[in-house]
């Protein structure tokens, strides 16, 4: 077979070239836009109102070897600090009690979070038409598994070297007893795979990553670390140098849609909702881990969240997005209010209910009552007072037959659950601003907490039917239930959930609570 | 000692603080079960790491066979389609959690290997080109047949990777969800190798066009193509089903094609022309695809065709989409075969002899490893002899 002339003299010019020579990232990564080519049945499989740009560029670029590289390399320095240096210093064993319990839900919840955003950004992946977009959302598919093996593996190494193994050891299992599950599900899970897909990546990217990422994965390592645990922040920094390529995606998204002209017309709605999504469950259950569920405090919630929410979010963040027709979420001036009371109010009831947990509660000691009351002052008047009346009632000593629940029914207060973010609510007792407002559709009453998620479910309540834990169990005897979904340690008696920490407290046990003959009912059936 | 913190405090080495959590920590542990996830049935004897950081880390509830949750999706696509549901495969299962990687890799020790393959990779280039065996290389080989129909077949394992990403997003199962990305992962990875290869040729060989034109043209408007690609844009959009996406793709298409074009085109006929370029790329991709075959036989076989209630069924069903999938892929080597038209015969290489065994391995071991998984009658030798009907 004959070749070419330009074939023999490329062939005749190798003679002279032996200089060593290899291919970088970049070199190959500079042709992935090309690699896709039209045809007829090319589009996505998860329908959106937007259109993505066919230019979308990423800004990682990153080739697939590449990221295996650089992860690894991260790879290497975690799991070496935690099998090394922080097992031979009994790391796990010098963590504060409270915080040991903390980190049963944090690590849990995350893991929850990190694991459906393998699924979201599946189908940001499939949606997106630019191959460098694509890119950069596989990138992140991958990170998420990561994330979630990283989550996982805190709860893993409390298990085998902590303190209190229960609940660490089995929180897939047992979290979907109590009350914080459902909303947690909201945010973390289907609010991130399930809608337009563009919609969805505001909640996971712009809202949860670049907004929630900093309070969750890096204020908790300050707490973490106040309170003795290096365990944690040696895995969550980690997890933290990859999110910056998330929220570079979320960028990205806004980008590649920003000419459209749905965008005008939807997108700082889809922004608002996502926004009040993510900060409906956020705003109260972060407050409440860093503050109840630590000993030694780092600053006041409300600072925290001031400060990454309000002024970096809201303001700097959304800000660079402005010449984009993106707005700062009108629901941003709402949700600053509930950073101040909601999560004193999310613990009086998670409290009233922890033996649905798979964590041992603490109510605040006198020195931590202290500091509520300097930093939110009139925290005494109205929850300080409760808990010394659930106290000298013997809440924590299973001989008392007592438990905060009982307290609720005796003075008729009820406890409802958001239809739309599943996050319970004591409208005649919460000093924040929900309000109760009840809808009947389909011969179902459905209640509802504040204007945003009202709205919201007003507009497609068929996106909104889960049934809450009331519902659920109702007619059920709690110890019943307790048993049926596991909520015991392996001695098969003793609840995982207690409600202290005191290490010479004495335990509540299945029999305890069956003594108490509390049966649920679904508060909305009086209405 | 008060509870608020100064800046740069620290409990574990702040004597102070320290003291104070020691003598609130239980002097014995509270609770003697210290094996996270001991509720998981183990594949092996014992409960591996990979099954304590990947099992059930999916929120499923128990309506979807294998979930731990209960009750309803707490938000749902407009109209109300659920976040995931039964109704997104064909497939029954009586447990989605069941799948395992058989290589056990979670996260960790996925990227551990990659990196090592980086690593080694740019290593050999700078061995391979400091070496000058560039220079002993066919010249048509390199420029005609690497240059466009191995830069084609780039885009053929670049439509397989996106064929991941809805199965991905879709499929019921933790393991399943982690397994997919990551056999979409290497996917996309040999379509970057292709492109490796053509930028370091790119580099050695003066003239050599680095440009991904040339091997789009081909395989968007050549005839040697045709057939993989409209199998390809079928698999990758227009299948929903995520099982048939993977059961086309891995265990129709790539089995019996893919192998075909790397194992018994690219890498058996290399060497005949002094590339010992080509061979390096090719295996790395023969590993992935040999741990992907681990990977989906594992979902395929023994957690869907042995299912102990839907066994039978799934059987069946396998073998209704084998018949849709198989005529394709067929074609698509048919199609294929005008390629020994554009290289430097070689007798009993590249002429019909050989072709013919070249073909009559990947049948054969498509039929055991796959066909007879499932009691698919195969008539390999008139597939056989179809495909060497495409000889020109």
């Amino acid at each position: 077979m004959a070749i070419s002339a330009a074939t023999k003299a490329a062939t005749d010019a190798l003679a002279v070239n032996r200089a060593p020579t290899s291919v970088n990232a970049q070199e190959v990564h500079r042709w992935l836009q090309s690699f896709t080519w039209d045809f007829d049945k090319n589009r996505t499989k998860y329908p959106t109102k937007y259109k993505m740009a066919n230019d979308t560029k990423e800004q990682f670029k990153l080739i697939a070897k590449e990221y295996a590289r650089m992860e690894s390399v991260k790879d290497e320095r975690q799991f070496g600090s935690l099998q090394d240096v922080l097992t031979r210093v009994d790391a796990a064993n010098k963590v504060h009690p409270k915080w040991n319990e903390t980190m049963k839900v944090i690590s849990n919840f995350l893991e929850v979070g990190e694991y459906n955003a393998i699924a979201a950004t599946g189908m940001l992946w499939d949606s997106a038409s630019a191959p460098e977009q694509k890119n950069g959302y596989l990138a992140q598919t991958l990170d998420e598994i990561r994330h979630t093996n990283q989550c996982g593996y805190v709860n893993y190494y409390f298990t085998k070297h902590g303190q209190d193994a229960a609940g660490h050891n089995d929180a897939r299992r047992t979290r979907t007893i109590g009350p914080l599950w459902k909303g947690m599900k909201r945010v973390f899970s289907d609010g991130f795979i399930s809608g337009d897909a563009v919609e969805c990546s505001i909640n996971l990217q712009l809202v949860g990553e670049a907004c929630f990422t900093n309070p969750l994965i890096v204020a908790v390592t300050e707490w973490a670390a106040a309170n003795g645990d290096e365990i944690t922040p040696t895995v969550f920094l980690s997890i933290e140098t990859d999110e910056l390529r998330h929220m570079a995606n979320g960028y990205q998204t806004i980008v590649s849609i920003a000419n459209d002209e749905a965008a005008s017309k939807y997108l700082n709605t889809d922004l608002n909702n996502a926004f009040w999504t993510q900060q409906k469950y956020f705003t109260p259950v972060l407050g409440m881990m860093f503050e109840y569920g630590s000993h030694f405090k780092v600053e006041p919630w409300v600072k925290t969240w001031n400060r990454w929410v309000y002024e970096d979010w809201g303001g700097i963040w959304i800000g660079r997005l402005g010449k984009y027709g993106v707005e700062s979420p009108r629901s941003l001036r709402d949700a600053k209010v509930d950073a101040y009371w909601a999560h004193h109010d999310l613990f009086l009831l998670a409290y009233a209910l922890w033996p649905t947990g798979f964590f041992r509660l603490t109510l605040p000691t006198a020195e931590e009552a202290d500091w509520f009351e300097e930093n939110y002052p009139g925290w005494h008047e109205h929850y300080g007072k409760i808990y010394e009346e659930w106290r000298a009632r013997g809440c924590e000593d299973p001989n008392s037959g007592f438990i905060p629940l009982m307290w609720f029914i005796e003075n008729n207060h009820p406890i409802y659950i958001d239809r739309v973010s599943q996050v319970p609510f004591c409208p005649s007792l919460c000093k924040g601003a929900s309000t109760l407002r009840v809808h009947e559709y389909n011969g179902k009453k459905n209640t509802f907490s504040d204007d945003w998620g009202e709205r919201m479910w007003l507009a497609e309540p068929e996106r909104y039917e889960c049934q809450n834990m009331f519902e659920q169990y109702a007619g059920r005897e709690l110890s019943e239930v307790i048993a049926e979904l596991q909520g015991v340690r392996s001695d098969g008696k003793t609840l995982i959930a207690q409600p202290h920490t005191n290490k010479d407290g004495k335990m509540w046990t299945l029999d305890d609570i069956k003594a108490l003959d509390c049966v649920f009912s679904d508060p909305v059936d009086a209405l | 000692m008060a509870i608020q913190i100064e800046v740069g405090q620290r409990g574990l080495t702040d004597p102070k603080l320290q003291q104070i959590i020691s003598d609130a920590v239980p002097d014995e542990p509270l609770e003697k079960n210290r094996k996270m996830n001991y509720f998981v049935k183990p594949r092996g004897r014992r409960l591996s790491e990979y099954e304590i950081l990947c099992c059930y880390t999916q929120p499923t509830p128990d309506w979807i066979p294998g979930g731990l949750d209960w009750g309803d999706w707490t938000q749902k696509f407009h109209g109300g389609r659920p976040s995931w549901g039964n109704e997104t495969t064909e497939m029954h299962s009586t447990d989605w959690h069941k799948h395992r990687d058989p290589d056990k890799r979670w996260h960790a020790i996925y990227v551990k290997d990659k990196a090592e393959e980086w690593r080694y990779t740019q290593r050999f280039l700078k061995q391979y080109s400091g070496d000058g065996q560039i220079r002993t290389m066919d010249p048509v080989w390199r420029d005609e047949v690497l240059n466009d129909y191995l830069g084609a077949f780039c885009f053929s394992e670049y439509g397989l990777f996106n064929s991941h990403s809805s199965a991905s997003r879709d499929c019921l199962g933790d393991t399943l969800r982690m397994s997919i990305a990551m056999i979409g992962l290497d996917k996309v990875d040999n379509a970057q190798m292709i492109q490796l290869e053509r930028t370091f040729l790119a580099k050695l060989v003066p003239g050599f066009p680095e440009s991904t034109d040339e091997p789009k043209k081909e395989w968007t408007t050549g005839s040697i193509y045709k057939g993989a690609r409209e199998t390809v844009e079928d698999i990758w959009q227009a299948t929903y089903d995520w099982n048939e996406i993977l059961w086309s793709g891995h265990m129709v298409y790539d089995a019996i094609f893919g192998q075909f074009v790397r194992r018994e085109f690219f890498l058996r006929l290399s060497s005949y022309y002094s590339d010992n370029l080509t061979p390096f790329f090719i295996n790395q991709m023969q590993l992935y695809h040999s741990q992907t075959k681990g990977i989906t036989s594992d979902m395929f076989f023994y957690c869907l065709a042995d299912d102990p209630e839907f066994g039978d069924y799934n059987r069946r069903l396998m073998r209704m989409w084998t018949d849709k999938w198989l005529p394709r892929t067929v074609n698509a080597l048919k199609d294929f075969m005008g390629i020994f038209t554009k290289i430097p015969e070689i007798d009993h290489v590249t002429t019909q002899d050989a072709i013919e065994k070249a073909l009559t391995r990947v049948f054969d071991d498509w039929a055991e490893d796959y066909a007879a998984k499932i009691d698919y009658k195969a008539d390999t030798a008139a597939m056989v002899k179809t495909v060497l009907s495409g000889l020109k």
